[in-house]
C-alpha cells in the first residue's frame, strides 16, 4: 500500500459530495475523516478474517472480493468499481473475503465508527448512505441477474441530463471526475463522453457552465 | 405518460427486433398518440420495418413514416421530423411531395435561425433539403458549411453522407463526390518485433506508409518493435492512438516489451501516456498467446467498427518482412485492404520466457425453439456462425479465453427475440472476419465478473 502523493483536494471533496449526495460542508466533514490510499494491480488490500474497522470507497480501479470454496478452488464473489463501497460499517466486524485490487486502484478509508457517528450528527450524509448503499444493491442485483443496463457512457450522459435546468443549463459546471464516479465509471470516460459532446456541439461549454445545445441527441445517446 | 415505454421501445428497435419494437409500441397504445415524441418515433420504426420490405409494401410503409414524421413537424415547427418526413416521400416514390416538403424545410431552416439541433444540423439539413430538391451543386456547398461548423463531428458527418447516398440512390444520380467528404480511414496495426531500437530505415519505411495512408485512428497493441513503431508514427501523423491489450499494461510490458530493452519501455510508457483510449479486452492476470489472439480480434474489430461508424476506409497495416506470408492473419478473411510495408528483423531474437498458450474459444447459445439447451464452444469463429441456423429468432455469441460459458447463457437471457447478441469480445471478432453486416450498441451487462458490452448483431448470411 501506498500514500496518494499529490491529491486534489477539489477534486475529492467534489467526488465525496457527489456519491455521498451530501453539501459541500459535510463533504468537507467526510474529507476530514478520510485517508487515500492507492494500491498496485494484484496487491491485497484485505484478507478473509482480518479485523475490518474500514469503509473504503473506490475512487478509481477495480477491486474483486474473492472466497476459497470448499473444493480449494478460488472464487469470485464479486467486483468492485468506481463509487463503490466495500468494507466495514456501522461497526467494526472481520473481512468475509479476500480483498485485491485488480487494477491501479485508488481509495478513501474511513473509520467505521467514525462514519456512523457523522451519520448520527448530519441528516445529509446519513440519507448520503443510504442512497449510497441502496445504488450498491441495486448493482449487486444487477449483477446477480446479469442484467443489461446503460453503458458506462449512457450512465454518463443520462447524469448530465439530470443535472440540467429546463434551458439545458448546469451551473456551476460539474467536476467531470466527480460526475464520472458518481455514475460508477471512471474520470477518463466521463472526460473522454464530454469531448465528444463537446466535439459534436451537442453540449457548449464556458468558464462557469455546461449547456445542452440537442437534449434530443444527448437522449439518443443515453444506450 | 407516453415518454415511459419509449425508451424501451427504441431499445427493441435497435437491437433489430422490428416487428417485436412496432408490435410493443402499438400494445403500448402509442400508435394514436398525437404527440411529438410518438410521432418521431413512428417513424423512425415505420421506416425500419420498410427497410425490410419490399414493393408496393415498402412504399406504403415509407409514405406511413413520412406521414408520422410530418405530422410530428405540425404540432411543433421542427426540421429534424420535417426534413425525415421530405425524404420518406422521397423513398415511397413520390418525388413531388418529397419536395414541397424540402421547399417547407429550407422556408423553415432560413427564417428560424434556431433550427437545427446544433449548428452542423442546421446547414446539414439545409444541404438534404437542397439535395432533395434536385440541387446537387448547392447541397455541397451547404454540406462542406456544415462541415465546416464541426469539422470533426465525424459521427454526425456519417449520418449524412448514409442519407445522402440513399437519396442519390433513390434518384439515380451519381455519388461519387460523397467520397471528399469521408474521414481518415481507421487502421489496425501490427507487425514484427525483432527491430533494433534505432533501426532508421524500418521507421521510415513505417513512417512513410502511414504518411501515405492518412489514417486518423490506430488501433493495435503496443508490443516491442514494429507495433511501437507504428504508433509512434500514427501520432506524428495526428491520428488518434487506441491501445488494445491482451493483459494489464505492466504485465504486458513485462512479456513483450522489456525483454527486448528498456528503450523499448520508455517508449512503451510514453505511449501509454499519449494513447486516446487503452482497452483491456481480457480479464486473464497473464498475458498468453490465446489472449494476444483476442486482444487482435478486438483491435482489428474496433478498427472496423470505427471506419462503419463513421462512413470511412478500414484498412490493416502489416510490418513485417517481405517474404514471410501473412497467413491466418484474421483480417484476410473480411477481404479488406492490407498494406504491406516491408521491414527486416535487425536484432537477434530476444530469449524470452515462451507465453502459455491458453485457448480462444467462441460460444453458441440458441434459444428455446432451437431444441439445443446448452452452450456450444467452438474452436474457430466460422464453426460458431455456422451453427447458428438460418434465420434463427434468438442467439447469443461469446468468445473468451477463460472457457467459462455463463457469459453467453446470460447473453441469451438478455436476447430479444428476432436478435442475435454479442458480447464485445464476439461482436469485435466477428467484424474482424467481415462475418456481419452491421453491430449495434446495447449497453454493459453487469456481472460478477465484471461488466460486458454487449451488442446486437448481424451475422451475413
Amino acid at each position: 500500500m501506498q500514500n496518494w502523493g499529490h491529491p486534489d483536494k477539489a477534486e475529492q471533496l467534489a467526488a465525496l459530495a457527489a456519491c455521498f449526495e451530501c453539501s459541500p460542508d459535510s463533504a468537507q466533514l467526510l474529507m476530514a475523516a478520510m485517508t487515500e490510499k492507492r494500491f498496485a494491480a494484484g496487491t491485497n488490500i484485505a484478507l478473509r478474517g482480518d479485523p475490518s474497522a474500514m469503509l473504503f470507497l473506490i475512487l478509481d480501479g477495480n477491486v474483486v472480493a474473492e472466497i476459497f470454496g470448499i473444493d480449494g478452488q478460488q472464487a469470485q464473489l464479486t467486483r468492485h468499481g468506481p463509487g463503490e463501497i466495500f468494507g466495514a460499517f456501522p461497526t467494526a466486524t472481520q473481512h468475509r473475503a479476500d480483498f485485491r485490487a485488480t487494477a491501479e486502484t485508488r481509495l478513501l478509508s474511513i473509520p467505521a465508527d467514525t462514519l456512523s457517528g457523522l451519520a448520527r450528527q448530519h441528516g445529509d450524509i446519513g440519507s448520503g448512505i443510504a442512497g449510497l448503499l441502496a445504488r450498491q444493491l441495486d448493482l449487486m442485483l444487477d449483477r446477480m441477474a446479469a442484467r443489461i443496463g446503460l453503458s458506462a457512457n449512457g450512465r454518463f450522459h443520462k447524469a448530465l441530463l439530470q443535472l440540467a435546468d429546463a434551458q439545458g443549463e448546469i451551473r456551476p459546471a460539474p467536476v467531470i471526475s466527480a460526475l464520472a464516479l458518481s455514475v460508477h465509471t471512471t474520470r477518463e470516460t466521463g472526460s473522454r463522453a464530454l469531448a465528444a459532446l463537446l466535439r459534436r456541439g451537442i453540449v457548449e461549454r464556458d468558464a462557469h457552465s455546461l449547456r445542452i445545445v440537442s437534449r434530443r441527441m444527448l437522449e439518443d445517446m443515453v444506450v | 405518460m407516453t415518454g415511459e415505454a419509449i425508451p424501451s421501445i427504441l431499445s427493441l428497435a435497435r437491437s433489430g427486433a422490428t416487428s417485436r419494437a412496432w408490435d410493443a409500441f402499438v400494445s403500448a397504445g402509442l400508435d394514436g398518440v398525437a404527440e411529438v415524441d410518438a410521432l418521431t418515433l413512428k417513424g423512425r420504426l415505420l421506416k425500419d420495418r420498410a427497410k425490410q420490405a419490399a414493393g408496393a409494401e415498402r412504399a406504403a410503409l415509407f409514405a406511413q413514416s413520412g406521414a408520422a414524421y410530418a405530422q410530428a413537424a405540425t404540432l411543433r415547427p421542427d426540421s429534424y421530423p420535417l426534413i425525415n418526413a421530405a425524404a420518406m416521400a422521397l423513398f415511397a416514390g413520390d418525388g413531388a411531395s418529397a419536395a414541397s416538403i424540402a421547399r417547407d424545410v429550407l422556408t423553415l431552416v432560413d427564417g428560424d435561425r434556431l433550427q437545427g439541433e446544433t449548428p452542423y444540423w442546421r446547414e446539414a439539413t439545409r444541404a438534404e433539403a437542397l439535395l432533395l430538391l434536385g440541387r446537387a451543386d448547392q447541397a455541397q456547398g451547404s454540406f462542406q458549411t456544415a462541415i465546416a461548423c464541426a469539422p470533426n463531428a465525424y459521427e454526425d458527418h456519417a449520418v449524412t453522407l448514409r442519407q445522402f447516398a440513399a437519396i442519390l440512390a433513390a434518384t439515380g444520380d451519381d455519388a461519387g463526390w460523397l467520397d471528399m467528404h469521408r474521414p481518415a480511414a481507421a487502421v489496425h496495426f501490427s507487425g514484427i518485433m525483432n527491430i533494433a531500437s534505432d533501426d532508421a530505415v524500418a521507421a521510415q519505411a513505417v513512417r512513410t506508409a502511414i504518411a501515405d495512408i492518412a489514417p486518423g485512428f490506430g488501433y493495435g497493441a503496443i508490443a516491442a518493435g514494429a507495433d511501437i513503431i507504428a504508433a509512434e508514427a500514427l501520432l506524428a501523423n495526428g491520428a488518434e492512438l487506441h491501445v488494445v491489450l491482451p493483459s494489464a499494461a505492466p504485465e504486458f510490458c513485462r512479456t513483450s516489451v522489456a525483454p527486448f530493452g528498456a528503450e523499448w519501455v520508455a517508449r512503451f510508457d510514453a505511449l501509454c501516456d499519449a494513447a486516446h483510449s487503452i482497452t483491456l479486452c481480457n480479464g486473464d492476470s497473464e498475458t498468453s498467446r490465446a489472449g494476444i489472439a483476442l486482444a487482435d480480434y478486438q483491435a482489428m474489430g474496433m478498427a472496423v467498427a470505427k471506419a462503419g461508424l463513421l462512413e470511412t476506409r478500414a484498412l490493416a497495416l502489416r510490418i513485417e518482412p517481405e517474404s514471410r506470408p501473412a497467413l491466418g492473419d484474421p483480417w484476410l478473411r473480411s477481404r479488406r485492404s492490407i498494406v504491406h510495408v516491408a521491414v527486416e528483423e535487425s536484432r537477434p531474437p530476444v530469449a524470452f520466457t515462451a507465453l502459455p498458450e491458453g485457448k480462444l474459444l467462441f460460444f453458441v447459445a440458441l434459444g428455446a425453439d432451437a431444441g439445443v439447451a446448452d452452450p456450444m464452444g467452438f474452436d474457430t469463429l466460422s464453426d460458431a456462425i455456422a451453427a447458428i441456423p438460418p434465420n434463427t429468432p434468438q442467439a447469443a455469441i461469446d468468445c473468451n479465453t477463460t472457457g467459462e460459458r455463463s457469459t453467453v447463457t446470460a447473453l441469451l437471457s438478455n436476447t430479444p427475440v428476432g436478435s442475435v447478441f454479442a458480447s464485445s469480445n464476439a461482436a469485435m471478432a466477428l467484424q474482424t472476419e467481415g462475418r456481419c453486416r452491421r453491430i449495434e450498441p446495447m449497453g454493459e451487462m453487469e456481472t460478477s465478473g465484471g461488466a460486458v458490452e454487449v451488442f446486437a448483431v448481424w451475422p451475413n448470411g
